[in-house]
């Protein structure tokens, strides 16, 4: 790693601090750092450790729905106040510090420079405020569960009146703290966000068209488009709210003339673009891996990206379908429910695009081409599902049961934990140098997707059954206790012990490959995008022997007129001259 | 996004420099000047809606902010430099913030139905409209006295 010495410094501006380099300490290496690379990391194992508290309050929580009133071992019992907080922190962290975080940020940041072929993001001390800001919103987060009253418990949508009256949420600190922590983490992601942008329009290496842009590069662009673009009014009603909370304000207060159902609102114009933030990410680390592990080119580039996009603009065109039953005014309901079923098609053309990229490949099975495959299963049923949860009619039924649980379990599940091991197994070499093992990978794979199923499926009867979500104990509730309803839920329960239990074979591989783990070269899936270039793992500054240059799109796999397979997007010349 | 690629270092300019240095010797727009101008726009929205006379207020409020919104995105946030992505970019959002005002109206500046009605609500547009008429009297209308409603 000589190349260290000469690339260093110039991540961080233009070093006009007169001073010569020292040897980084580990703090300014770890904590400190403007690396691209060393931010995704952080923004990996922030994500990381909150998806261990969001799995955490699951447990809990399901405990008591499966077995209400027991002492759960690890916890002790769940009170009626804890059942509500550990719903609304297990909800709010998987979304908005593990899905967000992971997806976008770590991801993002680890990617963009090294698969656009630069040395670091533009900004690179914007990058290093982000992570502060994100890991700063975490704490208040979990601070939030010290404070007089405990920890928010109105739900991760967080609806007033019982959001903005401590009488009500019986929460008059931890309301407050969750508001911040959500507004914080925005910051944090608005920062992200314009860096991703920038760098990709300014920093591609020369000869990367539009369309030789590897397409999760693109699809984190879009999405963090759409999160700037939808997140604003969001930000505004947070404001709102916190001034109902701790200034008296009546905005979402009906008896001072406000209107609760304007936050709604407010809240599902980003919410429902929200959803689409993530899923485009996993999306696009679906399209790397099936074109790597197919040997075939991407059917129809310009129709995913050109899809995406049309994606992305309807997905400001649905907010209303989680308002069906809010009083929202019918024919509006009317409008929302051609929309929303009409963004189902774009979702399911690039689907039908992956099965087609798959369609005569030479497929190899590894453990990052499984999570892939299982991603487009799994999400496909979570998509059908939503087309019943979109027609209003449906839906006026299905409203807050845990059909609409499931439902969204089997799209963010896919997204925050399949496409993420799938990524994380297929970049594992990159990142750190090492091999996974193999084994442990495919047991952590069919153990989480088979006690996924078992999750989730007895929530889809259960929902179709009238079983009301967010209830601390059934047995107050004898409509639900019909016969076989609480064997189900047990089911439930016992899969998601099954799940977690899984997760420590994921680790302990981790941990395991970090330090032990067979030496990874630098292509080791013989794979064309310009990351495969870099050493592994790249140094600072990613390319020791020079920027690349980018000579053709992406996902040149079997191309007919050369020997080898694949085709690195940074190789000069034609076909015949081929080299690798 | 442009068709040719940059080195990163024309966009890191803004950032090194802004950090690196204090105060700027430099060819640089000058920041104070513009945030001058929004400062005299601001006054401008601030004092013409008290003349309120609809339409001027329509236009010192809505319309100043539009401005300023344009010379933000231009100057501070630098997208002069990308000229073209100014327009789109404004254009974009305005066409969200129409659709969702559009979509959330019917519902929040609806105050009954066939079996409800909000009291509350109704009661403040009354009184904010009341107070509106006590010292706007020369104008007749004013009903932009009742924002507190929503
Ligand atoms: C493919 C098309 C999709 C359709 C037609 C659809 C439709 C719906 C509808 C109508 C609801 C409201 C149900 C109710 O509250 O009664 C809903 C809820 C939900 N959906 Fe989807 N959806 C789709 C995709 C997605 C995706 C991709 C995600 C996530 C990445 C997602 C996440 C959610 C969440 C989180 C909720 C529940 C929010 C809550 O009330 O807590 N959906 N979906
Ligand atoms: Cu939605």
């Amino acid at each position: 790693m000589s190349a260290e010495a000469h690339a260093h410094g110039h991540a961080d501006g233009h070093g006009h601090h007169g001073h010569g380099h020292h040897d980084e300490g580990f703090i300014k290496k770890y904590l400190w750092s403007t690396d691209h690379k060393m931010i995704g990391f952080q923004y990996m194992f922030t994500g990381m450790a909150m998806a261990l508290l969001g799995g955490f309050t699951v447990y809990a929580f399901r405990m008591q729905l499966a077995f209400p009133g027991i002492s759960v071992p690890g916890y002790g019992r769940v009170t009626a106040t804890d059942y509500n907080a550990l719903v609304t922190t297990h909800g709010s962290v998987m979304i908005f510090w593990v899905a967000m975080p992971v997806l976008i940020a770590a991801l993002g940041n680890y990617l963009i420079p090294l698969m656009i072929g630069c040395d670091d993001m533009v900004f690179p001390r914007l990058n290093r405020l982000s992570y502060q800001i994100f890991l700063i919103s975490a704490i208040v987060l979990i601070a939030s569960f010290y404070v007089d009253g405990g920890a928010f418990g109105g739900a991760w949508t967080s609806y007033p009146p019982l959001s903005a009256k401590a009488e009500f949420s019986l929460t008059p600190k931890g309301s407050t703290l969750w508001l911040l922590a959500v507004a914080l983490e925005f910051v944090a992601f608005l920062l992200g966000g314009i860096n991703f942008v920038t760098t990709v329009m300014n920093s591609r290496a020369p000869g990367m068209k539009m369309f030789d842009v590897p397409i999760v590069v693109w699809m984190i662009i879009i999405a963090s488009i759409l999160f700037m673009a939808s997140v604003g009014p969001l930000v505004a009603g947070a404001v709102m709210l916190l001034f109902d909370q701790q200034l008296g304000t009546g905005f979402f207060d009906p008896a001072k003339g406000g209107d609760p159902v304007l936050w709604q609102h407010l809240f599902w114009f980003f919410g429902h673009p929200e959803v689409y933030v993530v899923l485009l990410p996993a999306m696009g680390i679906v399209a790397e891996i099936i074109t790597v592990f197919s040997r075939k080119k991407l059917f129809a580039y310009k129709t995913v990206l050109y899809t995406a996009i049309g994606t992305g603009v309807l997905s400001f065109f649905v907010w209303a379908h989680h308002q069906f039953i809010a009083g929202i005014d019918p024919r509006m309901a009317n409008i929302f429910s051609v929309t929303t079923l009409l963004i189902s098609i774009p979702v399911a053309e690039m689907c039908f695009v992956y099965i087609a990229t798959l369609y005569g490949g030479s497929i190899r099975l590894t453990t990052p081409m499984l999570w892939a495959l299982a991603f487009i299963g799994e999400f496909l049923l979570g998509g059908v599902t939503g087309i019943f949860l979109g027609a209003s009619g449906a839906d006026i039924y299905f409203h807050d049961t845990y059909f609409v649980i499931a439902h969204f379990h089997y799209t963010f599940f896919p997204i925050a934990f399949i496409a993420v091991f799938a990524a994380v197994t297929y970049w594992f070499p990159k990142m750190f140098g090492k091999h996974m093992n193999d084994t442990l990978g495919k047991m952590h794979f069919w153990g989480t997707i088979i006690s996924f199923n078992f999750i989730f499926i007895p929530l889809f009867v259960l929902g179709a059954r009238g079983d009301h979500r967010r209830i601390y104990d059934y047995r107050h509730f004898p409509d639900l206790m019909k016969p076989g309803m609480q064997d189900l839920r047990i089911l439930a329960t016992v899969a998601l012990l099954v799940l977690l239990a899984f997760q420590v074979v994921f680790l302990a591989n981790f941990i395991y490959s970090l330090f032990k783990g067979r030496k990874a070269e630098a292509n080791p899936w013989n794979a064309n995008t310009l990351e495969w270039h870099a050493p592994s793992p790249p140094p600072h500054g990613n390319f020791p022997e020079g920027l690349p240059t980018v000579h053709r799109g992406p996902y040149e796999y079997s191309h007919p007129d050369r020997q080898d397979d694949f085709w690195p997007q940074h190789l000069a010349g034609d076909a015949r001259s081929a080299q690798s | 996004m442009s068709d040719t690629a940059h080195a990163p270092a024309t966009a890191d300019h803004g950032a090194g420099h802004g950090a690196g240095h204090g105060g700027g010797g430099h060819a640089h727009t000058n920041y104070v000047k513009i945030w001058g101008i929004l400062l005299a726009l601001l006054v401008v929205s601030v004092l013409g809606p008290m003349l309120e006379i609809r339409v001027v207020t329509l236009i010192t409020a809505f319309g100043i902010a539009v401005v300023k919104a344009y010379i933000v995105v231009k100057y501070f946030m630098h997208i002069g430099i990308e000229k073209k992505y100014v327009g789109y970019l404004l254009a974009t959002m305005i066409a969200l913030m129409v659709l969702m005002v559009g979509g959330i109206s019917p519902d929040v500046l609806k105050h009954d139905g066939a079996r409800w009605e909000n009291v509350a609500a109704k009661k403040v547009v009354t009184e904010g409209q009341a107070k509106g008429a006590d010292h706007g009297d020369a104008h007749g209308k004013t009903p932009e006295a009742a924002p507190a409603a929503h």
